[in-house]
C-alpha cells in the first residue's frame, strides 16, 4: 500500500510547480502568477531528478544496508530538531520545546549522536516545525507557489525562510572547520533525502494526471496543515458550495435518478430473494412439525 | 455448460450480497458508514495478492459504491465546467469517474502488512455535514490521518471527500481536472483518465 505519509517528503524534495490565469477565474483554485516559469523550473528538476538524482539514490539503496539507511536518516533528522526547538519557542509552544528538546539531547547521546531514534521508543515523537510555520504564526501571508532550480517547490514566503532554516541547521556549518568533509555531508543529506522520497515520487507519477498542479495542490495543503498542526477545515466551501442537489443540472439529476433507480431495482431483488429464503423457511419449518407428529 | 450456470449464480450472488449490502445501509450513519468501508477496505489488503487486481476490483467496487457518493464528486471536481457538458458527456464522466474511483483503492489498497484503521472521533460541520477523524497504522512508520468528510443522503450517509495528512483528495482531483478541461478540453480529460485506469490494471 502506498504509505501518504511518505508523499508529503516527495512532494518537497522533487520540486515542481503550478498552473494558471485561467484557474484563477475559479475560485477554490489556487491562483498561480508564476505559472509558466514555475513549470519550466519543474521540466527542468525534472530531467535533473531523471538523469542524476534518481540514479544516485537507487545505487546508494541497492548497495546501502536498511539499516544503514536508517541511520543516516535518523542522524540528519535529529540534526533538524535543533531548528525545530528554535521554532516551537519562536511560536510560543513551550511545552512542545521541552518534549523536543529531550527527544534531541537523547538521541544525541544514547543514540549515538542521531544515529538511533531512542527517543520515539519512550513516547517522544517528532515534531516537524520550521520557521516558514513560524512566519505564518505570525500573520505573515503565505505569498505566491514558487518552483525554483534544484530547491523545489516552495511560496515566496517559505523562500527567505527557508535560509533561516538552514543557518540553524548543524549540517550546514560542518563547511567551516574542513571543506573536504563539508561535500560528502551535504552530499548525504541530499541522498538521503531524495532515497526517501521515492515512494511520494512513484506516487505523483502513478496518480496524477497534471504532475505539475497535483504537486502544487499537494505542496501548498501539505504546507497548510503544518501551520494549522493538523486542524481540519470543519467548514470546507468547496464541499458545502457545490454539495445541494439544486446546484446539479438537470442532466445530472437525471443521471442520478438512473443511478438510485438501479440500485432500488438490486434492492427489490434482494428482498424478493429474502422472501424467497422465508418461504423455504416456512416449508421446512412445517416438514419438521410433520416428522414430530409421524414420530409420536 | 456447467461453468456457465455456476458463472451466473456467481454473478447473482455478488450482486445480491452488493444488493443486500446496500439496503443495510440505507439507514446508516456516518460512523457505520466509515467503519465497514474501512473493515471492506482491510479485507482486501489481507486478500490483496490472491485476489490480484480484478478480484480486487470486483470486491471494493460495491463497498466504494454503498459509501461514496460519486456521481456528486464527479459533479463538484468538474466545477463550473461541468455545466457546458452535454448530456452524454456528463454520462460517460459519470462512467469514468465511478471507474477510476475504484481502480485507485483496488491498486493501492493491495498488500497488508499489520496496518489497522482506527476511528477516533466524529464532528458536525455548520453545513450540515459530519466528518469522521480516523487513522490508519502502520508497523513501523507513522500513521496516516483519514479524514471523511460525509454528506447526508436520504436515511443515510455518503463519503464526498477524504482528507489524508492534511492533503484533500476533492480539491486535488478539482484542481487537476479544470485545469485539463480549461486547456485541453473533455476528450483530453476521458482519454487521460482512461489511461489511468489501464495503468492501475497493469501494474
Amino acid at each position: 500500500m502506498i504509505k501518504h505519509s511518505n508523499m508529503k517528503l516527495i512532494v518537497l524534495a522533487c520540486g515542481v510547480m503550478a498552473s494558471t490565469n485561467l484557474m484563477a477565474k475559479d475560485k477554490y483554485t489556487v491562483a498561480d502568477p508564476y505559472e509558466s516559469f514555475n513549470r519550466k523550473m519543474y521540466d527542468f528538476n525534472e530531467s535533473v531528478d531523471h538523469y542524476v538524482a534518481s540514479p544516485i539514490a537507487n545505487g546508494y539503496k541497492a548497495v546501502t544496508p536498511d539499516f544503514l539507511q536508517t541511520g543516516v536518516f535518523n542522524f540528519f533528522n535529529n540534526l533538524k530538531n535543533f531548528n525545530v526547538v528554535i521554532n516551537d519557542v519562536l511560536q510560543a509552544k513551550f511545552s512542545q520545546s521541552a518534549s523536543d528538546m529531550g527527544r534531541l539531547t537523547m538521541n544525541t547521546t544514547a543514540g549515538l549522536g542521531g544515529f538511533f531514534d531512542v527517543a520515539k521508543h519512550v513516547g517522544l515523537e517528532q515534531n516537524d516545525e520550521d520557521f516558514d510555520q513560524t512566519l505564518a504564526v505570525w500573520g505573515i501571508p503565505k505569498g505566491s507557489y514558487l518552483v525554483l532550480p534544484l530547491l523545489g517547490p516552495m511560496t515566496t514566503r517559505s523562500a527567505p525562510a527557508s535560509a533561516f532554516d538552514a543557518a540553524t541547521n548543524p549540517a550546514s556549518y560542518v563547511s567551516i572547520p574542513a571543506n573536504y568533509i563539508s561535500a560528502p555531508v551535504q552530499f548525504m543529506s541530499a541522498l538521503n533525502a531524495r532515497a526517501n522520497a521515492e515512494g511520494a515520487l512513484k506516487f505523483i507519477n502513478e496518480a496524477a494526471m497534471d504532475k505539475y498542479v497535483f504537486t502544487r495542490e499537494s505542496f501548498l495543503q501539505w504546507r497548510k496543515n503544518l501551520e494549522s498542526d493538523g486542524k481540519v477545515n470543519m467548514d470546507d466551501d468547496l464541499m458545502a458550495d457545490n454539495i445541494d442537489d439544486t446546484s446539479l443540472t438537470q442532466n445530472w439529476r437525471d443521471y442520478g435518478k438512473q443511478f438510485e433507480n438501479t440500485a432500488r431495482s438490486f434492492s427489490g431483488v434482494a428482498r424478493q430473494f429474502d422472501q424467497t429464503a422465508h418461504t423455504y423457511e416456512l416449508a421446512n419449518h412445517k416438514i419438521a412439525q410433520v416428522h414430530q407428529l409421524r414420530t409420536k | 455448460m456447467r461453468l456457465k450456470r455456476l458463472a451466473i449464480l456467481t454473478l447473482s450472488l455478488s450482486s445480491l450480497s452488493a444488493t443486500s449490502a446496500f439496503s443495510q445501509e440505507e439507514s446508516a450513519t456516518a460512523w457505520q458508514i466509515i467503519d465497514k468501508f474501512q473493515t471492506e477496505l482491510i479485507h482486501v489488503m489481507k486478500d490483496g495478492k490472491k485476489l490480484g487486481y480484478a478480484g480486487r476490483y470486483e470486491k471494493l467496487e460495491p463497498a466504494v459504491l454503498n459509501s461514496h457518493d460519486l456521481l456528486k464528486i464527479a459533479r463538484i471536481v468538474v466545477g463550473k465546467e461541468g455545466e457546458k457538458l452535454t448530456e452524454e458527456q456528463q454520462k460517460k464522466l459519470a462512467d469514468v469517474f465511478t471507474r477510476i474511483s475504484v481502480a485507485s483503492y483496488a491498486h493501492n489498497f493491495k498488500d497488508f502488512s499489520g496496518e489497522e484503521f482506527i476511528i477516533d472521533s466524529e464532528e458536525e460541520t455548520k453545513n450540515g455535514g459530519v466528518v469522521i477523524h480516523s487513522h490508519l497504522t502502520i508497523p513501523d512508520d507513522k500513521p496516516v490521518k483519514f479524514d471523511y468528510m460525509l454528506k447526508e443522503k436520504g436515511a443515510s450517509w455518503r463519503i464526498i471527500n477524504i482528507i489524508a495528512n492534511g492533503v484533500s483528495d476533492l480539491a486535488l482531483k478539482r484542481s487537476e481536472y479544470t485545469a485539463i478541461l480549461q486547456r485541453d478540453g473533455f476528450d483530453a480529460l476521458i482519454s487521460q483518465i482512461n489511461e489511468k485506469i489501464d495503468n492501475y490494471a497493469k501494474q
